[in-house]
């Protein structure tokens, strides 16, 4: 039995619709099912549903040998993992937002501080950071910050509030992740999986 | 933590260094309060350190570098030493036991490997499921022989399947060799790179092992946590997630083995 870790939410929606697209009706079904249960297993195969930062934990420690996870949750933090495949959908990227006529800026909010205190260190740009959980357009909103870092999809969100991107820091995608010693001891079953969905 | 696991721990210890003293290894025992060199820190992050005396000491954190200090500070009579004890890493306790050889042939590395696997097979009622290896040495020869970028490096160490195959393209031998299964692998190199000296050594551990029966797999992306190791590096499972065994070669002429003696599936 082998333990994938799933993304709740939009990154969930997209994988199955990702498996319908391979014709995989076997474990659409089962996963599509409306539960408040936290897992489900499908023949050799246990789903288990997390939120987005704890599936690299999960595989991290060998709780779970394979995870689906968007990549912003991985260049953000540093995990002992192996990173195996970008998989097609998840697609979004990084950006730098703010005020349609703001100047200069030395004032950042986000959720993301390792990916935007790397940015402006490689921009050599002299910028505060703020981190904030959520929400993050509100900080330039009410004065908080000059601008923020965030994930950006459709650019809605930005733009019901007034706001516009300034510069696209770097794509963000779904990847495929592995617990480094499962992938050798359950390495029959991961390699199974992982050629039923594509990845091989 | 239950009396019989910590009564199995010392009776295993006890077992072990036992073995180790009738093949002729000195056992070593130190004070785990120890003088830290800065230098260290790269490979040693989770290391106590503070300062006593205007001389940095540390709590010991690795035997293995304990050990090296040891010889490198003393003249020894001895080439191969074993020992058991605690270590301590970030707040956490964990009990290691081991051997490091210094300046060992072909044949006392597996020797002790073989020494290795049969006490502690003889220790549990479950079979080795895998031994995994690999040598750096081995990417140096693929990057040498295609005329690769060292990026690729990083690619390799973490497995980035999809980034691999767009910088070098779905034909690439690289490229076929990381999307085959890792059981596969060794087939692989060795079709490409067979009269390697670091290969025949890997082969050589293949064919002395056979009697275990177990699942022989080299992988290109296998690497030690411990970033000290730079040469041939091993880690044997049993049916259990965490290695029982790690050990490999270090210091260009040095060869240690671990047993896991916290989570390898033997308590």
């Amino acid at each position: 039995m082998i333990t994938v870790a799933l993304t709740k939410g939009r990154l969930f929606k997209d994988f199955t619709a990702y498996l319908e697209d391979n014709d995989l009706p076997q474990y659409i079904k089962p996963l599509s099912e409306e539960t408040r249960s936290l897992y489900t297993v499908v023949d050799n195969v246990k789903f288990i549903f997390a939120k987005g930062p704890d599936v690299p934990t999960y595989v991290e420690s060998g709780v779970a040998d394979i995870g689906i996870v968007g990549s912003d949750i991985i260049v953000e933090d540093v995990f002992n993992i192996l990173n195996v495949s970008q998989l097609p959908f998840g697609d979004c990227h990084f950006s730098v937002a703010g005020l349609p006529e703001q100047g200069e800026l030395k004032t950042i909010a986000t959720k993301y501080t390792n990916v935007a205190s790397k940015y402006f260190r490689e921009k050599k740009m002299d910028v505060s950071l703020v981190h904030l959980n959520g929400s993050v357009e509100l900080a330039p909103l009410l004065g908080l910050t000059d601008g923020i870092v965030d994930i950006v999809q459709t650019g809605n969100t930005l733009k019901d509030n007034g706001l516009i991107e300034y510069e696209k820091i770097m794509d963000i995608h779904a990847r495929l992740i592995a617990n480094k010693r499962t992938f050798y001891t359950k390495e029959d079953e991961i390699y199974k999986f992982l050629t039923e969905i594509g990845v091989f | 933590m239950e009396n019989t696991l910590i009564i199995n721990r010392l009776k295993l210890a006890q077992d072990y260094t036992a073995l180790l003293d009738h093949e002729n290894y000195q056992l070593v025992d130190m004070n785990m309060v120890e003088p830290f060199y800065i230098e260290d820190k790269e490979h040693h992050p989770s290391t106590i350190i503070f300062e006593r005396n205007e001389q940095l000491m540390s709590i010991r954190s690795d035997w293995t570098r304990s050990l090296l200090n040891y010889n490198e500070n003393y003249q020894l009579n001895h080439r191969h030493f074993g020992y058991f004890g605690p270590v301590v890493r970030g707040y956490e306790t964990f009990y290691q036991a081991g051997v490091e050889l210094y300046g060992p042939g072909e044949e006392d590395i597996l020797k002790s490997i073989d020494m290795h696997l049969s006490f502690f097979q003889s220790k549990t009622a479950d079979r080795y499921r895998a031994i995994v290896v690999n040598n750096d040495e081995l990417l140096d020869l693929y990057i040498e022989k295609y005329n690769l970028d060292s990026n690729i490096k990083e690619l390799i160490y973490e497995k980035n399947i999809s980034e691999i195959r767009k910088v070098l393209g779905e034909e690439h031998p690289l490229t076929v060799l990381m999307t085959a299964k890792v059981s596969d692998q060794i087939e692989i190199i060795n079709n490409e790179f067979e009269n390697s000296e670091v290969l025949g050594f890997i082969n050589h551990l293949k064919s002395y092992l056979e009697d275990y029966n177990m699942k022989f797999i080299l992988d290109l992306s296998f690497r030690s946590p411990q970033s000290y190791y730079n040469g041939f590096y091993f880690q044997v499972f049993l049916n259990h997630d965490y290695p029982l065994l790690s050990g490999g070669e270090y210091n260009s002429n040095a060869f240690g083995i671990a047993v896991n003696l916290s989570n390898g599936g033997l308590l």
